[in-house]
């Protein structure tokens, strides 16, 4: 057990590593800001001033050091890693603050719909698949089947367009706010209202998150059940006369639990990815947002930090739902 | 690691003595020429669910008819079975459309008409002119070119198909694709680098309206897609009427033929993006499931990096830095896809690394990549195929997402993402005849490659109990 643990810990370096690399590497290589580039394409022919400018410009994003010698790129990779693990992101180029306080300030949003909409989607899903399974051929599994196979091909730009087009515009049906997650008058709510205020602000969206996830988790559901159907001691239960429910209940599904909980660490790049796409339709400022202005205004330390952020969170859940899983199940091991 | 490692199998000395002897000389009377023939012909009875295994203890609730039918192959009750359910049929009715109109949409959507007669005008004597054949792009061309040698392989593979001897036969269809994928690739080059794109401004609808040119013979749609109505005419934003059947967008521009131009970049992600993650998949897989040990611990760790970055983010992080372009992204979505691939391979590759068939492949001496991928690939490709279709249906979402978000496609190419977009800002007007058209399609193709994905998935393996 505890060996399980330290291999998968120890193993996790080496991933970490290849992703800041990989994210290193992107943004080191970028035409934009390769060093050689900068000298040779005629910025230097403004004379000393603008020479000095570009000089302390480079030696700020970690290409030259104090006396303006080039760095070369190991070096370059092993500082940028070192300001990060002193916890520093960089500076955005649009906004000109640390990219740590930008990102501090908007992936709390970001990832409180996330968990919200996690939540929404076992809720659902869990009993549908559990329903389809019990069902197992039957009217209900067949449409259910395709009635969330359909809403899982339903694009989210589609539906969002036609949500805030239709029900948050006074052209049509003004029932929802159009922007944000709060009214501007929060400062004189109750705690209630305040929360009232940002569920009433949040519907459209998570609608939008939640619709279609529950097709793939549905189906896990039903086919880890179809699976634990079949065991010997659910027969065995039903021999000693447990009724039926209760069979479903605590012999089956209690078995086909615990994989379904590994698998909420792997929905989490997808729900990171999928909030660029919310957060521009109904303008929340979440981390998409952010990262949606940076594409444009080419801020790539901002980006840089973002991706690097999803990612180590990813890999941090990943570690989480393996370790506890292994705790849970004493199976589990790399032999 | 062993300096040989796909052999550190302690099972196969015997085959292991045989190969390496082979190796020593020719003389060898063990090189006998018919025993590589043997192991190098196609292996199709091993399949991982051999068709006629189905009288091995079907599982109970399994449907009643038979898996396979008498004297039919593997693929063939594969195929019998994938098509069954209507839906399906429709489905891949409808992704065939969607590809002879990428194809052909050049001569069904176009502001030039294929023939025209221009009336004497100054010195200019009346003549006849083809304006459509005219200003065919380079990528019209290419794309008519392909899909030419596509139909040519295609016939002359099914004409194979009468040929008795599966080895004769499967050279004859070598030699197809080889002959037609040759052509294809040096027509597309030399069209590339030869033809000129012709820009065409005249107007030649008004021509005829104005009585200055005669005998048009325009395409159904006969708009570009980037034909814009003049200003003048105030005719943006304007509901579905005569003129323009499914209205016009912000630039006047006609929504039905910007429709029919974006099936070009539906059908191109999909395909381009899975077949990169499909090669980088297959190989990287391969070669986990074949040496385990500390190319499986390294392999492992790559599939995790490319898993953990949230692929959006990725895609982002790429357009700022390198500017954007549709082929990137499709490159991009190829190169975040081809980790599950790789999982699929990797775990086939584990289970049939130790079977004999693998051990004589070796023992004769074949090379590696002949072993893994002639000989295993077959057997442990499968799953991958029905990953590959939903791929497809992923990367179209991705890539309307995309381009709604502005990432994508370069004005003034449409993409039904784009379009999607020009319908509405919250705060500002929504012009809901723009995103309802785009919106169904995206909906009816993604929706087309799932249902095949599923039919696909059941069919390739009749014992999996659902």
């Amino acid at each position: 057990m505890l060996k399980y643990i330290l291999r998968r810990i120890l193993l996790m370096i080496p991933t970490l590593i290849g992703t800041t690399f990989l994210l290193f590497a992107i943004v080191r290589f970028s035409p934009g800001l390769s060093s050689s580039n900068q000298f040779k394409g005629g910025m230097m022919k403004g004379g000393a001033g603008q020479r000095a400018q570009v000089l302390a410009e480079q030696e700020q994003m970690g290409l030259r050091d104090k006396n303006g010698h080039k760095i070369s790129i190991p070096v370059q990779y092993v500082n940028w890693i070192d300001q990060i693990c002193q916890g520093n992101l960089g500076v955005s180029k649009e906004y000109s603050i640390p990219v740590l306080q930008l990102i501090k300030e908007r992936l709390p949003v970001t990832l409180t719909m996330n968990v919200i909409e996690l939540l929404l989607v076992y809720l659902i899903a869990i009993p549908a698949g559990m329903l389809s399974a019990v069902k197992r051929g039957k009217m209900f599994d067949f449409s259910y089947s395709f009635i969330s196979l359909a809403l899982y091909s339903l694009p989210v730009i589609w539906v969002g367009a036609m949500a805030l087009g239709f029900l948050a515009n006074p052209q049509y049906l003004p029932w929802f706010p159009a922007a944000g997650t709060h009214s501007t008058n929060t400062s004189n709510m109750t705690f209630f209202q305040y929360c009232g205020d940002y569920l009433y602000h949040i519907v459209l969206p998570i609608i939008c998150m939640t619709y279609g996830g529950f097709a793939y988790l549905s189906k896990q559901v039903r086919a880890g059940m179809l699976d634990a159907l079949q065991q010997d001691y659910v027969r065995t239960a039903r021999a000693k006369g447990v009724g039926g429910v209760a069979v479903t209940i605590r012999h089956v599904f209690r078995n086909t639990l615990l994989p379904l909980i590994t698998m909420s660490a792997g929905l989490l790049p997808g729900l990171l990815g999928g909030s660029v796409i919310i957060e521009k339709i109904f303008s929340i400022k979440g981390m998409g947002a952010l990262m949606y202005r940076a594409t444009f205004s080419y801020d790539l330390p901002v980006l840089q930090a973002s991706a690097l952020i999803g990612g180590v969170l990813t890999l941090f859940s990943y570690l989480v739902v393996d370790i506890s899983y292994a705790i849970a199940d004493p199976r589990v091991s790399y032999e | 690691m062993n300096d040989r490692p796909w052999r550190d199998d302690q099972s196969q000395t015997a085959g292991e003595n045989a190969a390496s002897e082979r190796r020593q000389g020719p003389e060898n009377p063990a090189d006998d020429p018919r025993a590589s023939a043997m192991f190098e012909a196609p292996m199709p009875q091993a399949h991982p669910t051999p068709p006629l295994a189905a009288t091995v203890a079907q599982p109970p609730g399994a449907q009643s008819e038979p898996l396979a039918l008498k004297g039919e192959t593997y693929w063939q009750s594969v195929r019998r079975r994938l098509f069954k359910p209507l839906l399906v049929r429709f489905s891949a009715a409808y992704i065939i459309i969607l590809a002879l109109l990428a194809v052909f949409v050049p001569f069904i959507a176009n502001g030039d008409p294929y023939t025209i007669v221009i009336k004497a005008h100054g010195k200019t004597p009346a003549h006849r002119e083809y304006p459509l054949f005219r200003t065919l792009t380079s990528i019209d061309l290419i794309v008519l070119a392909v899909f030419a040698c596509l139909c040519c392989y295609l016939v002359l593979a099914w004409r194979a198909g009468g040929i008795a001897d599966p080895i004769a036969r499967r050279k004859s269809r070598l030699r197809a694709l080889l002959i037609f994928g040759g052509i294809a690739l040096i027509g597309s080059l030399a069209i590339y680098f030869f033809h000129q794109n012709v820009l065409d401004v005249r107007n030649y609808w008004r021509m005829v309206k104005a009585g200055r040119a005669t005998a048009a013979i325009f395409p159904p749609v006969h708009w570009g897609y980037a034909e814009m109505e003049p200003l003048s005419r105030n005719l943006v934003y304007k509901m579905p009427y005569s003129r323009h059947i499914l209205g016009t967008d912000g630039d006047g521009r006609d929504v039905l033929s910007r429709l029919l131009w974006a099936t070009r970049i539906v059908m191109a992600i999909g395909f381009i993006s899975q077949v990169i993650a499909l090669v980088l998949g297959v190989i990287v897989g391969a070669l986990m499931g074949y040496f385990v040990g500390i190319v499986d611990l390294i392999g492992m760790r790559l599939v995790e990096i490319f898993e953990a970055i949230p692929t959006f983010f990725l895609i982002l992080i790429f357009v700022a830095a390198y500017g954007r372009s549709i082929f990137m992204i499709m490159i991009i979505l190829g190169l975040t896809g081809w980790s599950g691939i790789a999982r699929f391979i990797r775990a086939e590759f584990f289970r049939i690394r130790k079977l004999d068939y693998v051990t004589a492949a070796i023992a004769s001496g074949l090379s590696l990549p002949r072993v893994l991928f002639r000989h295993m690939l077959p057997n442990g490709v499968t799953p991958v195929i029905v990953s590959m279709t939903f791929g497809i249906a992923g990367a179209v979402l991705s890539e309307s997402g995309l381009s709604f978000l502005g990432v994508g496609v370069r004005p003034p190419t449409p993409s039904w993402g784009s379009m999607l977009n020009d319908a509405g800002n919250p705060g500002s007007t929504f012009h809901w005849y723009l995103a309802l058209a785009p919106g169904i399609l995206i909906f009816l193709t993604v929706l087309a490659y799932n249902l095949i994905g599923e039919s696909l998935r059941d069919a390739i393996d009749p014992q999996l109990n659902v």
